[in-house]
Parts: C-alpha cells; sequence; structure tokens
C-alpha cells in the first residue's frame, strides 16, 4: 500500500500579523511556523494506519514550500512517515489552492497512491479546496472533515463531521482521498530516538516548476487588518440611572426590545 | 572551519569573537524538534498532573518518568551501544530548559538522568552498564545519588558512611545515613558515597532491593514539594564488589565530575523556570488594571519587565555558549579512544570554573525573575492559587544545592588560581601587564561602526580590571588567599558578571544579522540594559575586592583602576527599557 500524506506549514496562529509590502498576505518577518495542525491529524492517521497493517504502507509526505518546510517535513518524518518530497516554492503563498491541488495532482498523478491524507484546511488560508481538489483531479472518491478512521480489505470507513453535531457514515473504496478534521485522533509528539532516525531519511526536492501547470483562477486582491470597531460605551454612575440609560440604547439602537 | 577550543577560564585573558560562540539561534531542526516534544509533553502531561505532583503523587511522578523513558527523554547522555543517542550538551541543556515549566518533576528528572544516572555512564564498567543503564534509560527504574549526609553537605568529603570488606572479599558492608537525597523514596538505584576502611572515599552502586536500605519520611520542604526528598538509611548493607563504581579512593572524582554536569544542568533549567515565570508575569501585567490602566502600561513595572527580560538573556546566552564550549572540546575526543571517558571527562573539568558560574549566576537571575513576579501579582502574588507564589518558593533551592552559591563562588577564583600556579592559563603574567598599563593614560576611542563597540570596550576594561584587582590581591596573600573568603567572593562575582556579560554582548552580535529591525532593536536593548545593571555590580564588587584587600597607595590605585575601567557611557537607557518593555510586552512572554 502507497500512502501520500499532504502537509504545509503555517505560522503560530498566535502570532501578531502583519500585512506585506504588496498588501496582498501576511509578512513573514519574526513568525514562528508550524506543521497544520489539521495535517498533524493526516500525519498520525497514516502512522495509525501503517501500525494497524504490521508497518507494510509506505508513507510519503509532501509539502509544498520555501526552503523553511524543511523543518516541517522533518516532523512528519519523525512521527513516522517513510520519505518525503518537497516541492521547492518560494512563492507557494501566492498560488490559488487550485494551483496547489493541481501541483500535488500532478506529482501524484504517476504513484499509484492507495489513500491519501490532507488536513480539512490551512490554519492560514483556511480554503478547504486542496485535498477536494486532488481527489478531483485523480478521479479518487473523496471524503471531507473525517472524525473517525477505519480500514479494512481496500475498503476506508469514515465518520464525516456534518452540521449541527450531527455525524455520517461513509465508505470509500480506495484509491480515495480523505480530509482530517479536528477530534480524528491525538497526534503523537515524535519521540528522540525518531527525531535523530528521520534525519537519514529520504526528501526529494522538486522544484515547483516541474509540476505547475496551471494558472491561478483565485487573486488574492488584498490583505489587511479589520477596521477597529468603534470603542464600546462604559455606563457609569447611579445603577437605576445605568439601566435607564441601558434600556434607552437597546430600543434606539437595537431590536431586542421591538 | 575547525572551532577553536578554549581553554576553561581563558575568555577572561583574551577576547573571543562572535563566530566563536555558540547562540540559541544555532540550533539544528532536530534540537528545535527535540525541544518542541518536550515542551508538548510538560505541557500535555505533566502541567495537568501539577496538583497531583505537588501533593506527592510519586507514583504518578514515576509514570510520568517512564513517559520520558518513552519519549527518549531519558537518553539524551547515554552512549549508542547501550541504547542511548548520546547528544550534545546543547540538547541535554534545551532539554533540561523546556522541562523546567514542569516546576518539582523537573528535580525528579533532572536527579534521575542527571546525577543519578551519569555516574553509572561515565564510570561503570561493560557488566555495570549491562546490568542497569537499559532500566534507568526507560525509565523502569529509577536513579538517585546520594552525597550528602546529616553531618556533611559541602564538606562532601567528610562523609562518615562506611563501607568495610568482608573477609571473603565477595561484598562490602555498608553502614551509614544519607540526607536530602532527591528521589530518595522512589528510587531503585542509588549511587551512594561511601569510605572504605574510613578513608577511600568510594562511589557503590546499591539497589534498593538489598537488604538493609531503608528510606527516611519524606522532609517537609518549602518549595519544590512534588519531588521526594528522603534519607536513605544503609544498615550492614551487603553490596557485592562488582557493584563498586570506578576505583576504591576514586569517588571524589565521580562526585565532583558529576556536579560539574549538575550545576550546568542546573543553569539551563532555571533559564527555563525564568522564561515560564516572566511569561506568568507579564500575562498578569497586561490585564490586571489599576488607576484606570493596565499595570503594564506603568513605567515602574515596564522597568521591571525590561530587567528581567535582560537578565533571561544574559541567562540564556551564558549556558549556551557553555554548552558549546564543552561541545566543541568533546568533539575533539575520538570515540575510539580506549579511556574514552577519562578523556571526556577531563574535558568538561576543563570548564569547570564556567559550570560554577553558570550555577551562580543563572540561579541568582532567577531568584530576581521570580521576586519581581511575585511584585508584579501584588497581593495575588503571595496567594497559592496563583502561580507566583510557587515560583517563588521552588526558586529558593537552586541556590542550595548542587553545591551552595557560596561554594561555587569560593571554587571560581578557587580554580583560577590552581590552573595559574599549575601554569595552565598565564594569568600571573597578564595581571602584570595589567598593572603596568595602569601607570599609562588611555586613548580608547570608540569604534562605532563595530556593533557594541562600548559593551566591548567596557569588556575589555573589566578583564583588565579583575587581573588588576586578583593580582594584587593573589601577590599580598600568596597561598593564605584562600583564607579570605570575602575577598574571594568579591572576586568571583567580577568574573561571573564579565562572563555573563559578554556571553550576551557576542551572542547579540552574532545574530543581530539574521533578525528584523524590531528584533534588532529589542536585542540590542536587552544588551544594554544587561551590562548597565552587571557593569555597576562588577564596579561594586571589585570596589569591595579593593577595600576589603588593600590600603594606602595600593588602595588608590586600585580604586583609579575600578572608576576607569567600569566607565561605560549608558545613554538612552530608559529608551532601551521601554523598548524591551514593549517587546515583553507584545510577546506576552520572554521576547527571544
Ligand atoms: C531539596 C533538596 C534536595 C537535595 N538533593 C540532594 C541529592 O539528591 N543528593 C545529595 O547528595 N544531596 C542533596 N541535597 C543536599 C544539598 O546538596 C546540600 O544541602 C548542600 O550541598 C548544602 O549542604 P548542607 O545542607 O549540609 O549545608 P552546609 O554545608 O552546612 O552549609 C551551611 C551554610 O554554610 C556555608 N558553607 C559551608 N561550608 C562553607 C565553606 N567552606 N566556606 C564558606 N561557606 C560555607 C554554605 O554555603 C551554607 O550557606 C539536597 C538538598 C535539598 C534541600
Amino acid at each position: 500500500m502507497k500512502i501520500l500524506v499532504c502537509v504545509k506549514q503555517v505560522p503560530d496562529m498566535e502570532s501578531r500579523f502583519r500585512p506585506d509590502a504588496d498588501g496582498v498576505w501576511y509578512a513573514e518577518t519574526d513568525l514562528a511556523f508550524r506543521v497544520n495542525e489539521y495535517d498533524e491529524y493526516a500525519i498520525e492517521q497514516a502512522v495509525l494506519l501503517k501500525e494497524q497493517l504490521g508497518g507494510e504502507p509506505e508513507i510519503t509526505l509532501l509539502c509544498v514550500g520555501p526552503d523553511r518546510v524543511v523543518e516541517a517535513i522533518k516532523k512528519g518524518l519523525a512521527m513516522g512517515a517513510d520519505r518525503a518530497v518537497h516541492v521547492r516554492d518560494q512563492a507557494s503563498h501566492l498560488k490559488d489552492p487550485f494551483q496547489i491541488a493541481s501541483i500535488i495532482a500532478a506529482y501524484a498523478k504517476g504513484e499509484g497512491f492507495d489513500l491519501i491524507f490532507t488536513g480539512m484546511q490551512s490554519l492560514d488560508r483556511g480554503s478547504s479546496q486542496v485535498g477536494v481538489g486532488i481527489a478531483e483531479m485523480l478521479g479518487y472518491p473523496c471524503a471531507t472533515t473525517v472524525v473517525g478512521f477505519e480500514y479494512a480489505d481496500g475498503t476506508v470507513t469514515v465518520k464525516r463531521e456534518l452540521e449541527g453535531g450531527v455525524k455520517g457514515t461513509v465508505r470509500l473504496k480506495t484509491p480515495a482521498l480523505v480530509t482530517c478534521q479536528l477530534g480524528l485522533n491525538q497526534p503523537r509528539y515524535p519521540t528522540l530516538p525518531n527525531i535523530m532516525k528521520a534525519k537519514k531519511k529520504e526528501v526529494s526536492v522538486i522544484p515547483v516548476e516541474q509540476l505547475l501547470q496551471q494558472d491561478a483562477r483565485l487573486v488574492m486582491a488584498q490583505f489587511r487588518a479589520p477596521a477597529k470597531k468603534g470603542g464600546g460605551v462604559v455606563l457609569e454612575g447611579d445603577v437605576a440611572d445605568q439601566v435607564d440609560r441601558l434600556i434607552g440604547i437597546l430600543k434606539d439602537k437595537t431590536a431586542v426590545l421591538r | 572551519m575547525a572551532a577553536r577550543i578554549f581553554k576553561g577560564a581563558e575568555f577572561l585573558i583574551t577576547e573571543p569573537g562572535k563566530d566563536e560562540v555558540f547562540v540559541p539561534e544555532d540550533f539544528s531542526d532536530e534540537q528545535r524538534q527535540i525541544g518542541a516534544t518536550t515542551e508538548q509533553f510538560v505541557t500535555n502531561e505533566v502541567i495537568p498532573a501539577r496538583e497531583e505532583i505537588e501533593h506527592q503523587n510519586f507514583e504518578k511522578v514515576v509514570q510520568l518518568l517512564r513517559r520520558c523513558g518513552e519519549l527518549g527523554l531519558l537518553m539524551i547522555d547515554v552512549p549508542e551501544e547501550y541504547g542511548g543517542l548520546e547528544l550534545d550538551k546543547a540538547t541535554s541543556m534545551l532539554a533540561a530548559e523546556k522541562i523546567s515549566g514542569s516546576g518539582s518533576f523537573s528535580v525528579a528528572y533532572a536527579a534521575h538522568s542527571g546525577i543519578g544516572t551519569l555516574p553509572l555512564v561515565y564510570y561503570g564498567t561493560e557488566e555495570q552498564k549491562a546490568r542497569y543503564l537499559d532500566k534507568l534509560t526507560s525509565g523502569e527504574w529509577i536513579a538517585a545519588y546520594c552525597l550528602t549526609e546529616p553531618d556533611s553537605g559541602s564538606d562532601a568529603l567528610g562523609a562518615k558512611a562506611s563501607a568495610t570488606l568482608s573477609a571473603d572479599g565477595s561484598h562490602y558492608l555498608l553502614n551509614g545515613t544519607k540526607q536530602f537525597t532527591t528521589n530518595g523514596s522512589i528510587a531503585d538505584l542509588y549511587t551512594v558515597f561511601a569510605k572504605v576502611d574510613k578513608e577511600y572515599f568510594t562511589a557503590f552502586l546499591v539497589e534498593r532491593t538489598m537488604e538493609g536500605v531503608s528510606v527516611g519520611p519524606e522532609e517537609k520542604k518549602m518549595g519544590i514539594k512534588g519531588s521526594s526528598t528522603t534519607q536513605v538509611i544503609l544498615d550492614d548493607v551487603k553490596v557485592p564488589v562488582a557493584n563498586v563504581l570506578g576505583e576504591i579512593g576514586k569517588g571524589h572524582k565521580i562526585a565532583f565530575n558529576v556536579l560539574n554536569i549538575g550545576r550546568f544542568k542546573l543553569g539551563a533549567a532555571v533559564t527555563g523556570s525564568a522564561k515560564f515565570a516572566l511569561s506568568d508575569g507579564v500575562k498578569y501585567a497586561v490585564l490586571r488594571k489599576q488607576f484606570g490602566r493596565t499595570i503594564a502600561s506603568f513605567g515602574a513595572i515596564q522597568e521591571k519587565l525590561a530587567d528581567m527580560a535582560a537578565e533571561i538573556f544574559a541567562s540564556e546566552s551564558l549556558v549556551y555558549r557553555l554548552a558549546g564550549l564543552i561541545d566543541n572540546r568533546l568533539a575533539t575526543i575520538p570515540k575510539e579512544t580506549p579511556n574514552y571517558y577519562d578523556a571526556y571527562q577531563k574535558g568538561i573539568e576543563e570548564y569547570a570554573m564556567e559550570c560554577a558560574i553558570a550555577k551562580v549566576f543563572c540561579s541568582e537571575m532567577l531568584a530576581f525573575v521570580a521576586d519581581q513576579v511575585v511584585q508584579i501579582h501584588g497581593g495575588y502574588g503571595f496567594i497559592q492559587e496563583y502561580p507566583a507564589e510557587r515560583y517563588y518558593r521552588d526558586e529558593r533551592i537552586n541556590r542550595i544545592f548542587e553545591g551552595t552559591n557560596e561554594i561555587n563562588r569560593l571554587l571560581i577564583p578557587g580554580t583560577l588560581l590552581t590552573r595559574a600556579l599549575k601554569g595552565e592559563i598565564p594569568l600571573q603574567r597578564e595581571a602584570m601587564r595589567a598593572l603596568d598599563s595602569l601607570t599609562t593614560p588611555s586613548f580608547e576611542e570608540l569604534d562605532d561602526s563595530i556593533p557594541f563597540a562600548a559593551e566591548k570596550a567596557l569588556l575589555s576594561g573589566l578583564k583588565q580590571l579583575f587581573l588588576v584587582v586578583a593580582g594584587s590581591a593573589a601577590q599580598k596573600y600568596q597561598a593564605a588567599i584562600k583564607d579570605e573568603q570575602e575577598v574571594l567572593m568579591a572576586l568571583a562575582d567580577v568574573v561571573i558578571n564579565v562572563f555573563a556579560m559578554e556571553s550576551a554582548v557576542l551572542r547579540a552580535e552574532k545574530i543581530l544579522p539574521r533578525l528584523s529591525e524590531a528584533k534588532r532593536q529589542a536585542v540590542t536593548a536587552a544588551v544594554r540594559c544587561f551590562c548597565f545593571g552587571a557593569n555597576e555590580k562588577t564596579a561594586s564588587a571589585a570596589r569591595k575586592a579593593a577595600f576589603y584587600s588593600e590600603e594606602g597607595d595600593t588602595l588608590t590605585i586600585l580604586l583609579g583602576a575600578v572608576r576607569r575601567f567600569t566607565r561605560y557611557h549608558a545613554a538612552g537607557l530608559l529608551q532601551d527599557k521601554r523598548l524591551l518593555a514593549q517587546a515583553v510586552i507584545e510577546a506576552e512572554k520572554y521576547p527571544f
């Protein structure tokens, strides 16, 4: 069995973001990067499956991005992926989800992966389109927002998270693609021996130009901080008076008391 | 490029360059990942159990130590042939730093993986390692180190515990009481120091289940309450001769060499604790409002935030610089060397003085930080519901164990003078030169094109000052200087501050080109704030040493030297502090 896991490196979401010089994305200055959280569920699920199948499947990790993503790749390898592909792209942040999906699909086409795991979305762009895009381009069935995963004899059974807390069960025949959601599993942290062993695993580098065949269909027009909301009103003074004023405001400015 | 291998204490008579120091910004991806794994382990598994641990649920401690075993956190310093990873000291320090957020647990971890395991690693025979090391690196067995006794703490070699060879020569009979053993009640293997025939100080590997071994009640402690501290009582314990560790009569080597690493690691651990404490302090400061504004907006609080960040920056710079010094030296020893660990020990011993510096500087840095964090919390800092109170209690022990800060301070000039007498570093010659140069006026002009020109000029001056003051004291007292502890302590303070300042300056100079403008400004501010404070302390210590040891003309000359060499023009100090405070406030934690 051949498994592909697609991972992206994203900034720590607790960082302070500022627009870049062109105002179309965030500036990377002073940001700390890590593996996209949803992609960690993807890696973990792939490794769990490998363990379930006695170590037979080969897990390939794929990451599109600039040089800094090597750290994310190494983490995936330390978690248990066998080899990695780094699609080197210094400007991956300017590509739209369709292009990213097409890049990955172009790589995966000839490789005959039985299962592809991706995150449900990336924490920074949040389009949720890359996974489904890859599936479409490869002609794979696809299940999104997966919170439960089972595999037996070429059939994948997943639990999907639907609206309003409802869950659905879906069966897919491999080859297939699933996008992983929070709650699917508890990603392991790599052990020290595995971190050191990962150093020796193969990472092939492919320049993005070799795989990019599509033009962007979406262009980021502007990236800026939301306009500051007006300051709140603090009512002070006598409580009875405050209550009257509050009722007045609710009547005048909201629909609550109408 | 082969790294220049510095001798221990050599920094006092040379000017190392920025590319000759290791800095945390040099960590490899693997090292950073090891840091991240450690951090996640602490956040996800230890912190949720902290209350339980503080209430002495030692089963939980053992369970978590075994988790450390699974994660590989107990094999960092263990050779590969015994299932270890044998990573460098920088990595070992990083793990110690990251685990420190767990409070008491980190003490159990440090005692097990450090003073508990290392004697066996460094001095064990093949057979002893085969017997025990696996059990220790997996956490199946917990280790402890029993040096201190009720009547011998600092004077460790004054131990009374005795070992007597049996008539048939098969075993030693051990008797005595060991005091304050960390992990005492949870350990399975104790490294016990006892005297053979009341004379030959020797280490023994003692198993918990050996007949006659018993453990006293838990000590009721001020802090680190979640770590076990007990007496270990040896009552006619039959220890097979195969369990003698190292050579008979060479126990002091084991005891002290392991302490070198222990002191150094303590430096790393307290640096981590200080980061946690600062983080809680600033988070509170940006939330707490008084007079209609956050207390973080007050200059008095900002100054604390800035000073803490500056001190931690120096502490961190010092610890990893020392890691680099040791790693570079150890890397020159071929693994095939027959007595690899002898050479290895010598490599570490070379930096005994720097290890003592790390111990003292970093533990006192944490004392300062913990105190400031309590103060930022006001009354809530005094209340157990808030973390500040625990930081304050837990901090205290670091100035006492692994050699009290007095003992470590004394060791600094002590080591230096011994090495000078042995001719290992030309201290005397340099001191004479420094004294001569006092009569020539100085025409230093700062070359502003060099980063940190003022700080570097200050450092080279402070080294001169040390040589002058120490040189004249040495000349006056000769060998009897060892009895002038007040003078020695003051001299130690000069050395400690010089090493810390230099570490901060060199690190900043090295990383500046890699930083964003904002970070560059913050780092520069941290260096200046730190150098200002440390220089004031150095000046005071040097003056003290002068007044203590000299009078008349010599005193006047020395005081002149203090004035001349401690000049540091800290224009813009207030702006620097405010800028640094802003960086802390923006990050809501230690910003570097
Ligand atoms: C919580 C805890 C855990 C510990 N864990 C361990 C452990 O795992 N293993 C172990 O072996 N020990 C351990 N210790 C013991 C610790 O290392 C000693 O307490 C320490 O070395 C000091 O010894 P002492 O308590 O006997 O103090 P003393 O040596 O009596 O010192 C008292 C005071 O006198 C000063 N002093 C002593 N001698 C001199 C001198 N020559 N010149 C100037 N000043 C001097 C000291 O600095 C100190 O201020 C632990 C202690 C504690 C409290």
